[in-house]
């Protein structure tokens, strides 16, 4: 199905050194078989993809040497709209994906654009609709349905052409472990249909049943390459893999990380919309100065949660109690802090010094690079915010709200798409947090993340709080592990 | 649920304008910002937007828009010219940017939220015009509501940073306006170089004439209010220019 012959790839950057992206790829990928491209970030395993589909060369410009196949013929020379009809291409971001806005209209786009008949359209989004269930998510806005729902249009909306291959980009970054079950059961119905699936991804554990292939690439090569039953017997760790089987994973912390508990009361956190409650919380108690994990379902109430802690949202009146004081929510909003999902929208000053001055009520610049100092940024100290990596934006992040003094930060989901190394740097940045005396919130999908680093659960559903419990293995993976 | 589905398809129930209806009468009504006219001549195309709001089952916003419009209108006829000094100043200013932008903004607001992006796409093809003015034009309408819920988050950030309407982020004003423009540039490059990747491996860039799943066409609807629309702006050219057409 797939050839990739002796291929290198550079992106053109205005960069002196020239550093190939990947180099020396050799590759073969049969038809019909599932293959994983997996390693640490920045890897090659997305350029090789892009290979596959066309978008280099057509879309990224840069130097080229060698030459990708299908079934044959240069995937170079092929117009990129004729790739279109025999591969399908599902990306990590489902917000910028999309180019409707209606469910409906994206189902058929990718057929709309293959110029087929009106009454073929019609009878592709019955059968499509059909196959993937669709029938509660039709004519929906995209911003109105969850991640996991918009991972699935996209690949309900691939599959529509009927390519003969699929080729995901980390598909599963921005899901909840329920949404990543489900991808697994499209990757099988694909498998079953004999259609070859190339994934890059970094989160392994939802995959193990489907995959008959791994690569494994390391600074632009292919390192090794396994077949799925060599592949589960392998140390991931040591690659600095994600965990293939959550199973084998152990909590590492048992214990609180304070000696002697306080706790602080949250009561009547209540939040409405539309009339509806998403929120309910009438009364709480947690453990202050922990790392405290935030799971449950897409839309169960965790980030409007962390809006009225963080007093963001004007009509909670809840109130936070925290060492006999009461903090009502605009108290809140000086104590607290939310390090986003997104961290470019909350970075505005012109260095990374000028942001943690910005948020210090009297400028004290020996502090500020003190600071830095502690989250290795001292280096970066001069560097535009904008111009740095997801995790150092981040670490910029935690250290203005240092600076300011806060007590409580929440994390969204602060690991979604990162490998090994980075989410072991999140899980350091997580205690020293703790060892300054914060008290982190982290609302995360991630199993790994909560046993490396959590010691404290909260588990909503509903708008409910139907959990709240010191760390317990196997409450855990009832949640996690399907 | 097979039915269902094809009931779905087919029946489209309720209010429908075509989107060539909309931006002619978007073109229309801006012709209101540039004078102003008694509301006996202006009062057709201030209620286009209205009934179009109103029938698609937008109620609420149909309702505060003409209230606004009214009650700018009384203050402009009947309490300015009592007014003297700074009140008269920010009364004027408020009512003149009602009874002349509101309705333009409002037709605007209407055509972005009720047009799916596939349909605008589809009746743009339908009169020719070139891919190369439709896509970018497709990809503005996708973009509005990203840019809506960045703004939100981005103020929240602030607000946690103590940043905003306080005195010492009010000294430079201007910085304000960066701190929302860098991070909303930064994703708008980021979303469309990673959308554009995405529309071209589904085959947006295939030169065939793409076909439609919803197929658009003029309809009585659009009928009555284009004529609405001409009717509203002869009468409204008619008198500011029918004294020197006579002469």
């Amino acid at each position: 199905m797939f050839k990739i012959d002796n291929l290198s790839f550079s992106y053109n950057t205005n960069e002196k050194e020239l550093k190939n992206n990947v180099e020396n790829i050799n590759l073969k990928i049969k038809k019909g078989e599932v293959v994983l491209l997996c390693g640490e970030s920045g890897c090659g395993k997305t350029t090789t993809t892009r290979c596959l589909n066309g978008l280099i060369p057509y879309f990224f410009n840069g130097q080229r040497t060698g030459e990708a196949y299908l079934n044959g013929k240069k995937i170079s020379e092929m117009p990129i709209y004729k790739l279109a009809e025999n591969i399908g291409s599902v990306f990590q971001d489902p917000k910028t994906q999309f180019f409707n806005v209606d469910t409906t209209s994206e189902i058929i786009f990718g057929c709309e654009n293959l110029s087929m008949p009106e009454n073929e359209l019609k009878k592709r989004l019955k059968t499509v609709v059909d196959e993937f269930k669709l029938y509660n998510l039709l004519d929906k806005s995209i911003f109105k349905i969850s991640g996991g729902e918009k991972q699935k249009i996209a690949c309900a909306s691939v599959n529509a052409v009927y390519p003969d291959a699929f080729i995901l980009d980390e598909p599963s970054s921005n899901l909840d472990s329920e949404s990543s079950w489900n991808l697994r059961d499209i990757l099988q119905k694909w498998k079953a249909d004999g259609k070859t699936v190339v994934i890059a991804e970094h989160k392994l554990f939802f995959l193990e049943d489907v995959l008959d292939r791994v690569i494994f690439f390391k600074n632009g090569k292919i390192e090794s390459e396994w077949n799925i039953d060599e592949f589960k017997k392998i140390n991931h760790r040591k690659l600095g893999l994600r965990q293939l089987n959550l199973n084998n994973l152990k909590v590492y912390h048992n214990d609180y990380y304070s000696k002697n508990q306080e706790f602080f009361e949250l009561k009547n956190f209540t939040f409405k919309y539309d009339k509806s409650p998403i929120l309910d919380i009438k009364h709480v108690q947690i453990p202050k100065n922990e790392i405290i994990a935030i799971i449950g379902k897409n839309g169960a109430g965790k980030s409007t949660f962390a809006h009225c802690l963080c007093g963001l949202e004007r009509s909670c009146k809840g109130e936070l109690i925290l060492d006999n004081k009461v903090l009502k929510r605009k108290e809140r909003l000086k104590k607290s802090y939310m390090v986003m999902q997104d961290v470019n929208h909350q970075l505005f000053a012109e260095s990374v010094i000028d942001e943690v001055l910005l948020s210090m009520d009297d400028e004290n610049e020996e502090l500020a690079e003190d600071i830095l100092k502690n989250l290795n940024l001292i280096h970066l100290r001069d560097v535009h915010p904008m111009a740095l990596s997801g995790g150092e934006k981040q670490r910029v992040a935690i250290a203005s709200a240092i600076a300011s003094k806060k007590e409580i930060l929440v994390f969204d989901e602060p690991t979604s798409g990162l490998d090994l190394k980075n989410m072991m740097d999140v899980s350091k940045n997580l205690i020293y947090l703790q060892k300054l005396g914060i008290t982190s919130f982290i609302i995360t999908h991630d199993y790994e993340l909560i046993l490396e680093t959590c010691t404290h659960i909260i588990h909503f559903d509903n708008g409910l709080i139907i959990d709240n419990y010191k760390i317990d293995e196997e409450k855990l993976k009832k949640f996690f592990i399907k | 649920m097979m039915e269902e589905l094809n009931t779905k398809l087919t029946n489209k129930s309720g209010f429908h304008m075509d989107p060539r209806t909309k931006i002619f009468i978007l073109i229309i009504l801006s012709f209101m910002v540039f004078n102003d006219a008694p509301l006996y001549i202006s009062g057709i195309l201030i209620l286009i937007p209205f009934t179009s709001l109103f029938l698609s089952n937008h109620k609420k916003m149909a309702t505060s828009y003409i209230l606004l419009y009214l009650i700018a209108t009384y203050l402009k006829i009947y309490v300015n010219p009592s007014l003297t000094g700074p009140s008269s100043m920010i009364s004027a200013s408020f009512t003149y940017t009602i009874t002349r932008m509101l309705p333009v903004i409002i037709m605007g607001t209407y055509t972005v939220i009720t047009t799916k992006v596939s349909e605008f796409v589809a009746s743009m093809e339908e009169i020719n015009v070139p891919k190369y003015i439709i896509i970018p034009l497709s990809v503005i309408f996708r973009y509005l509501p990203t840019i809506y819920e960045e703004i939100k988050s981005i103020r929240n950030a602030m607000r946690m940073r103590g940043i905003g309407l306080n005195f010492k982020t009010l000294k430079t004003p201007l910085k304000l306006v960066e701190f929302y423009m860098i991070p909303i540039l930064i994703s708008a490059v980021k979303t469309s170089d990673e959308l554009s990747a995405a529309s071209l491996t589904r085959g947006l860039s295939n030169p065939q004439r793409r076909t439609h799943l919803e197929i658009v066409n003029f309809s009585k609807t659009d009928a009555i209010f284009i004529i609405f629309a001409i009717l509203g702006v002869v009468m409204y050219a008619y008198y500011f220019i029918g004294d020197i057409l006579l002469v």
